[in-house]
């Protein structure tokens, strides 16, 4: 078994470009659009009760 | 939040709804009634202050079992709200550890060093997703209170690998690459400088100790002074009964205390596990007007690989299935007992397996809408289909993750639609599960 705390040592630490990016409030207003409709087409793909029918 | 933004008194949603409501414990089945009665029933016991300890039997055409979990806290001694760490099952364990939590943070501003453990308090415990919630809200609420220096947090998990999430981890595709949940949350942990204890099964809980066994057989002591520890669940104290009188619970129940459905109990080995061993209908395949969704019905077996350590502990995540595949499951036995109504025992009933429905997770990693953040996941489907999808178990396109502060605004306004809908609102029915 892997030792944890080497394992996220060698994680991929994200820049401060990155950070900022996540806080940025038009990046992620973009990003909630993009979330909301990745969520909507899987909710969309997988949540229709009827449409498989077994006796 | 406070407690009364997250609760609400059910009576007036289902008066509203034409839904005669009875508060009560369920404490039996009679699926073929008794000696009184053809009809199956429900013995139940009323819990609301007008009839509180009354005992009383109702009857049924159709069941729908929904119960829940049971918290299972006396599985590990010493742990949960009666023992030496917190919860946050309930609305009010979920205070007593902000509680806790307030004062150990008062602690460290006087400039006392703190250790937190935060995670999961058995080997089969499940909601790993929910323990890596909190420790990230946690570590957010020490940061926003200038203290991050102060204090040593670890998470403890049954989980082999961070980002198992008791679904055997995810693979997605991001910035052209295939990435896996591990990398992704490995990532996160070394960003916010939290430790992990992997592959841990927690044997007991002393005060400030937590006494654990790891997957190699070695065993630990995880020192702290607040603890966040989820219990492991098991189904609730429900048993069942024939006609006679006779109790028939193993026939209805799992040994876990969960309901039989339509899924595979064979008990077969990891390796020979597939996509077709989950229930496809939650109808009980001795008493077909029973269903059991959500946390209720009896799972197959796990999603990720089980373990057993050389001292033969099974440390093994338990298959998560609350939230969105619930909601699913109970409105496919809804729509189920609709047909049922309509056209009688012949008829088509519907199918929901977690092999053929997504998810959603939106973890919570810290709260304010300007500084919020959030891990955004999805994947589909729940259960991996090596047939359908032979790399990854699930569809690539399907599956993402996501981290920033678009995940908390949709973490909030999921919040608010949930608590709309649960209320029974004009045009609930258009909010998904």
């Amino acid at each position: 078994m892997e030792n944890p705390g080497e394992s996220i040592a060698r994680a991929p630490l994200p820049t401060d470009k990155t950070l900022r990016q996540r806080k940025s409030l038009f990046i992620q207003f973009m990003r909630f659009i993009a979330i909301n409709l990745k969520m909507i087409k899987m909710i969309r793909k997988g949540h229709h009760p009827m449409e498989r029918k077994v006796k | 939040m406070s407690a009364e933004q997250v609760t609400f008194p059910l009576a007036p949603v289902y008066k509203k709804k034409g839904i005669t409501f009875h508060q009560a414990l369920a404490q039996a089945i009679h699926p073929e009634g008794d000696a009184t009665t053809n009809s199956g029933f429900v013995a139940v016991k009323y819990t609301d202050s007008v009839r509180s300890g009354e005992i009383a039997k109702i009857e049924y055409d159709f069941l729908i079992n929904a119960t829940g979990p049971k918290l299972n806290f006396g599985a590990t001694p010493g742990l949960g709200p009666d023992g030496h760490t917190v919860s946050v099952c309930t609305f009010g364990h979920a205070v007593e550890a902000a509680k806790s939590l307030k004062e150990i943070i008062t602690k460290m501003k006087a400039g006392e060093r703190k250790s937190l453990a935060i995670g999961v308090g058995h080997g089969t415990c499940t909601c790993e997703g929910a323990a890596f919630e909190y420790t990230f809200n946690v570590e957010h609420e020490i940061r926003e209170a200038g203290v991050r220096d102060l204090a040593d947090i670890t998470y403890i998990t049954n989980e082999y690998e961070l980002g198992d999430f008791g679904v055997g981890g995810l693979v997605f595709s991001q910035a052209g690459f295939q990435t896996t949940s591990k990398l992704w949350t490995e990532s996160l942990f070394r960003e916010r400088g939290i430790n992990a204890i992997l592959g841990a099964h927690v044997e007991k809980i002393e005060p400030g100790e937590v006494h654990y066994e790891l997957v190699d057989g070695t065993k630990g002591v995880l020192n702290f002074d607040f603890a966040m520890l989820l219990p492991p669940f098991r189904g609730v104290d429900l048993k069942a009964f024939d006609k006679l009188g006779i109790e028939i619970s193993e026939k209805l129940f799992a040994p876990s205390g969960f309901m039989k459905v339509d899924a595979d109990y064979s008990g077969k080995p990891y390796e020979e596990w597939v996509a077709a061993d989950w229930p496809q209908t939650y109808r009980n395949p001795l008493y077909p007007n029973i269903f059991a969704v959500g946390i209720a019905f009896a799972p197959p077996h796990q999603i990720s690989k089980p373990r057993k350590s050389p001292n033969g502990t099974l440390i093994a995540p338990s298959p998560p299935r609350t939230g969105m595949p619930s909601g699913i499951m109970g409105k496919l036995a809804v729509i189920s007992i609709k047909e049922l109504i309509k056209i009688g025992p012949s008829a088509d009933v519907g199918t929901a397996s977690m092999a053929n429905m997504g998810a959603a997770c939106v973890a919570s990693a810290g709260s304010g809408l300007r500084v919020g953040s959030a891990a955004s996941m999805t994947m589909y489907p729940v259960v991996p289909d090596y047939v359908k999808y032979p790399n990854t178990g699930r569809s690539v396109d399907d599956t993402f993750g996501e981290i920033g502060l678009a995940g908390h605004w949709i973490k909030l306004a999921l919040h608010y639609m949930f608590i709309y809908k649960a209320k029974a609102r004009f045009g609930w029915f258009l909010i998904p599960e």
